[in-house]
Formats: structure tokens, sequence, C-alpha cells
């Protein structure tokens, strides 16, 4: 089916191009010639003239066609050149054509058909109509105007993969000529920024050394943003980088000082309305301006920024969060932690470590309400809560532990047996005895721990069943342990005189003094 | 007039225990990092050196062993923070500084043992 398609196509393409080739073939004889004399020559072809022999010799002689005589009359030589047949129709004499396609004789109409396949095959381009310039060439060019680049006008939009290409190639030089040229300006900028910085930093030394060593604190305390001016410019005070090194000047040396000259700082930064500056900063979108704001809050005591700071302490980014927390613990003055129970996002070991410190530096200033950690809905924050209990030695909260101990989870269990061993909660041996009684192994294993400091006669039996019933070797370690620092007389009951030659090295190990931690 | 060479990186404090000592009648001169203060000791020979433990090109530590070598007489006061490394105080102290002084500290304080320290 497709190969008969496929030569229909073929023929009907072969036909077509028959058809285009042939059409400018004319039809007429008198056409004819003429369209070979305008060809003057067609490859492979050529043509002998025959003349008929009643032509007398003067006549023969005229037309200069070298013409040999033949039964047929007279005949030229194999000629190529169709032009010379316009002089013998000048002559007025009757001729024929014969025609040799490769030195071969053949018909006009084999002639016809292999004009057309030259034609056809590209070899071939006939010439339709002979230039005869009857005109004058001058009056013509007159017509026509010059303008000898418009011609290649387009040409090179015209060619649209160059034009593309070209466009594209210019989009990456000009590109990069303009991220060269910002690199340049910004580099330069960042330059006389270092310069500027550098300036005011040798500007504000002596003016900051005069203040803190020449001035008492109630005289600073006292001095109006005016006042200052002498020491530290207001045209200079109003720009931004100016501000900004004055701001890590003193925030750096408050870190290095101590005494009064923490508080004369203090006093200048508010004097100054440096403290304006750090409340603006907290407000900003960007983390890291924001962090900066935080730093200068506490390390300044700007207690006016708390209700700020407070916002800021449920932050969705960690170290916004963590520097707000450290803020608010440093500066609150009601003890509330409040923002610290509300916080939604789980604490990690390391803000757990900065807050201890920060609790523990400011408990002994204030008693905090550590409590409010254990309504939290933030396992992280109770579990926090019940270390501090135990950290800061609070004896107070036991009660207050043991009313949230059956509700806990297992994580704050563990560390509420941890609060009880490290407090000594003697009163609470119900709750180990019922951890005891647990199937998490983690819990189990602290409950035995803490056993071992303050539990009773329930909890050696309780342990003596827990020993009956497992066969791992640290956890009956553990348990032996426990019993021999609360029932020794059960310890030997259970440790010797077995036929078990495990129990026999625990019991030593047990035993020996040296391997107490081990 | 006493001569003190304080060799600190930090201008501000540096600038301020300038300040101080000046007060109180002392001769003073600042160098900004280990390298410019190892010089100082030789050509200044100062009857005193504060030093701050880190610093650019050379540390604390190897100032104070160039002092001992060139002037075992002269007291060495250290001025530096409470977080470095406790064994870097340790070895300062071995290498028989006369002081320690940690920061944050107090200007006056650290007047009255640079004046202990002549003594």
């Amino acid at each position: 089916m497709k190969k008969t398609l496929l030569s229909i196509l073929l023929g009907f393409c072969i036909s077509i191009g028959k058809l285009s080739a042939q059409d400018i073939l004319p039809k007429d004889s008198s056409e004819w010639i003429n369209f070979l004399q305008i060809q003057n020559q067609i490859p492979g072809l050529g043509y002998q003239l025959v003349f008929p022999p009643s032509l007398d010799s003067l006549e023969v002689q005229t037309l200069k066609l070298d013409l040999t005589k033949s039964d047929s009359g007279w005949v030229s030589g194999i000629r190529e050149d169709f032009s010379l047949l316009a002089q013998v129709e000048s002559d007025r004499v009757n001729f024929k054509l014969l025609y040799f396609i490769f030195s071969s004789q053949n018909s006009e109409e084999a002639v016809r058909e292999y004009i057309s396949n030259l034609m056809r095959n590209g070899d071939f381009d006939p010439v339709t109509q002979k230039v005869k310039p009857k005109e004058d060439l001058v009056a013509l060019a007159v017509k026509s105007p010059y303008a000898p680049v418009f011609g290649n006008r387009y040409t090179f939009t015209a060619d649209l993969k160059l034009f593309v290409v070209t466009l594209i190639i210019g989009f990456f030089f000009i590109t990069a000529l303009l991220m060269i040229i910002s690199m340049l300006i910004l580099k330069a900028r960042k330059n006389r920024r270092e310069i500027l910085k550098k300036e005011y930093e040798e500007m504000i030394v002596d003016p900051l050394t005069n203040l803190l060593f020449e001035k008492e604190l109630e005289e600073l305390s006292k001095m109006k943003k005016a006042d200052y001016d002498p020491f530290f410019p207001l045209n200079y005070l109003s720009k931004p980088l100016y501000q900004d090194v004055l701001i890590h000047s003193i925030i750096g040396l408050n870190k290095k000082m101590k005494g009064e000259f923490k508080e004369k700082l203090k006093a200048i930064y508010h004097q100054l309305g440096l403290d304006k500056v750090s409340a603006a900063k907290i407000r900003k979108s960007k983390w890291h301006i924001v962090s900066e704001g935080l730093v200068e809050i506490n390390e300044m005591d700007l207690v006016e920024c708390l209700q700020d700071v407070k916002k800021l302490s449920d932050s969705s980014n960690f170290h916004v969060r963590s520097l707000a927390v450290s803020a608010l613990l440093n500066l609150s003055e009601k003890s509330d932690l409040s923002f610290l129970r509300d916080q939604t996002y789980p604490l990690s070991d390391w803000q757990q470590m900065n807050y201890l410190r920060i609790i523990k530096f400011v408990s002994a200033q204030k008693q905090l309400k550590i409590e409010m950690l254990f309504d939290s809905k933030n396992k992280s924050i109770r579990i926090f809560g019940i270390k501090l209990v135990r950290i800061l030695g609070r004896v107070d909260l036991l009660e207050r532990l043991a009313s949230i101990a059956s509700q806990a989870s297992t994580e704050e269990k563990i560390e509420i047996l941890k609060a009880y061993q490290e407090i000594g909660a003697h009163m609470e041996v119900d709750f180990i005895n019922q951890c005891l009684q647990e199937e998490d192994l983690e819990l189990v294993e602290q409950a035995i721990e803490t056993a071992k400091s303050l539990g009773d006669e329930n909890s050696v039996i309780l342990l003596s069943e827990l020993f009956q019933n497992t066969d791992d070797f640290s956890t009956q370690l553990l348990i032996l342990k426990s019993i021999y620092e609360l029932d020794k007389g059960k310890f030997d009951e259970m440790t010797l005189n077995k036929e078990d030659s495990s129990r026999l090295k625990i019991r030593n190990h047990v035993l020996d003094p040296k391997l107490v931690y081990v | 007039m006493k001569k003190i060479l304080i060799i600190e990186d930090d201008l501000l404090i540096s600038s301020l225990v300038q300040f101080r000592l000046k007060k109180d009648g002392y001769e003073t001169h600042l160098v900004k990092d280990g390298n410019e203060g190892i010089k100082a000791i030789d050509t200044l020979n100062p009857d005193l050196i504060i030093t701050d433990v880190m610093m650019p090109f050379r540390s604390g530590i190897e100032i104070i062993h160039h002092a001992k070598k060139s002037q075992p007489h002269t007291p060495i006061i250290v001025l530096s923070s409470l977080g470095e490394e406790e064994q870097v105080v340790l070895e300062a102290f071995n290498l028989g500084v006369a002081d320690f002084v940690p920061k944050p500290f107090n200007p006056n304080e650290l007047a009255i043992r640079v004046k202990r320290a002549l003594s």
C-alpha cells in the first residue's frame, strides 16, 4: 500500500516536473528555432544544416558554412553554436535541421525531451528572452535611484540564527560588563566604608575615654544629648555608620569592663539616644539586624524594650528566639517565665545550656517562677523545667513535681526521678516503686538507680522480682547494686550459695571498692 | 618616670588603660600586635609590661617568653579574658608573670595592681 502511494507520488512529481519544463519549450517551429538561437549553446546538443540541392554554388559560397554536397542536398558539419541560425535565417534560404545528442542523430521530439531533462536536473537554465537594450541605458538608470547598501540592509536580521546567537552573546557580554561594574562599585563602596569606619573608631576613642574617666555617673546621666556635642558631634551622630561604630564600641567595652564603668557606658548609651536605634533594630524584618538589636538590648539593659522582645521569644528563627529568651531572662524584673512556657518550638540542647547559664546567674538575685514551665504545652519546656528543679536544687518545688508526676510522659518521669535522687526526696518512694513496675526499660533503669538511695523494703521486693525476670547482665548488676545499698542481707541471700556463677561475679564486682563507679 | 609597655590589639581597651596609667604619672607606650610588642621590649626597655594573650602575629605567651629571656626582671601583667584556656593562664604563671587580670576588668583595679608590681 505504502509502495503504491509512493510510486503515485513520485509519478506525480515527475509529471509536474515534465510539465513545467516542457511548458517553457515552444511548440511552434519558428519559435522553436528562435528559442535555440537565444540559447547559443545547449550542453551535449549539436546540429547539422541541410540545404536543398537546388542551391547554386554562389549561394553556397555566400553562406560561408563550408557545405558539402550529398544526395539529400548541401550539408554542413556538426555545429553546437545555435546563434548561426540567425545568420542563415537572414539570408532567406530554406533549410532543415538534423539534431545530434552526444554525436548521435535524434529527432526533434527526442531533443525536446533531452532539453526538458537537462532543465529538470538543473543542468541547463534556458534564457527566456534575449536582452536587447533598445532604450537609452542612462535614461533607465535615472529611473532607478542609486542605493548601494539598500540591498544588504536586512541581510543580518533576515538570518535568524545569526541574529539570535549575536543577541545571546551580546546579552552575556553586557551582563558580565554590568556585573563587573557593579562589583567594582560595591568594592569601592565597601573600601570607603571601611576607611570611614576606622576613621570613626579613632575619633570615638578619646572622647569615650575622657568621658569615662573625667565624668561621674551622675554627671553623665544628667547630660543632655546636646551636652555630648563636644565629644560626639551631633552632625556625626545622625549618620548611621557613625551610630553603628559608636554602638559597637560601647557594647564591646561594656563586655570587657566592670564596676562603675559599665554603668557609665549605659548612661552614655541612653543619653545619646542609641537605645532608640537598638529598639528600632528589633522591628526590622532581617533576622541578623534583629539579633544585633537583641544583643544590644541585653547588654545595655534596655528594659523598656521588653514588650517587643517578648514577641520575639516565639520567633520562627532559632537565633532570634534564643537571643530574645536570653534577653528576657536577663532583664525580666518580675521573674516571670511565661514567655518560655508559651514557646511552641522545641528547645535544643544548645538553647537549654544557654538558658541554664543565664537562669543560674539570675536565680541568685531573684526567685524565678520555674513551676510555670510545668504547665507548658511544649514537652521540651516541661522537661527543661524539671531539669531546673534538679540543677537549682529547688526543694520547694518537689510537691508541685509530685502533683504532675502521675500524668507525666516517660521522658518527664525519668527527669523527675533524677530530680528526686539529686534532691533526696524520700517521701516520693511510692512513685519510684511505681516506676520500677513500668515497661519502659530506660525508665525502669532510672528507677533502679533512684531506688538505690531512696528506696524502702517494698523497693527491695520489687527489685528482687525484677532481678528474677531479667537476663540482661548490666540490668542485673544495677539491681544488685541497689539491693546491696538497701538491704545487705537480701544481697547476700541473692548472691551467695548459688550455682549461678554470674551472680558471684556481680557480687565480687559490687563489693570491690575499686569498681564502685564501674 | 616609670615606663610601661602596653601590648593590646583592642584600641579602646589599650587607650583606656593608657589614659588611666598616665593619670598616675607613668610613661606609657602602646603597641597593637605581638611583633611590634617584641620589638618594643628590646628597644624601649620598659619597667613593666602589660600584655593581652590572644593577639595577631605573636601570642602573649611568646611575648612573655621573649621578655623573660631579654629582661628577666621586668614584671609582666597579663590582661586577658576569662574564657581563655586555663592551660594558657597556668603557662603564663609558670613563666613568671607578676599578675593576671581577667576581662571584664576595672581600670582602677589594674592601676592598683600596676603600682604593686612596680613597688
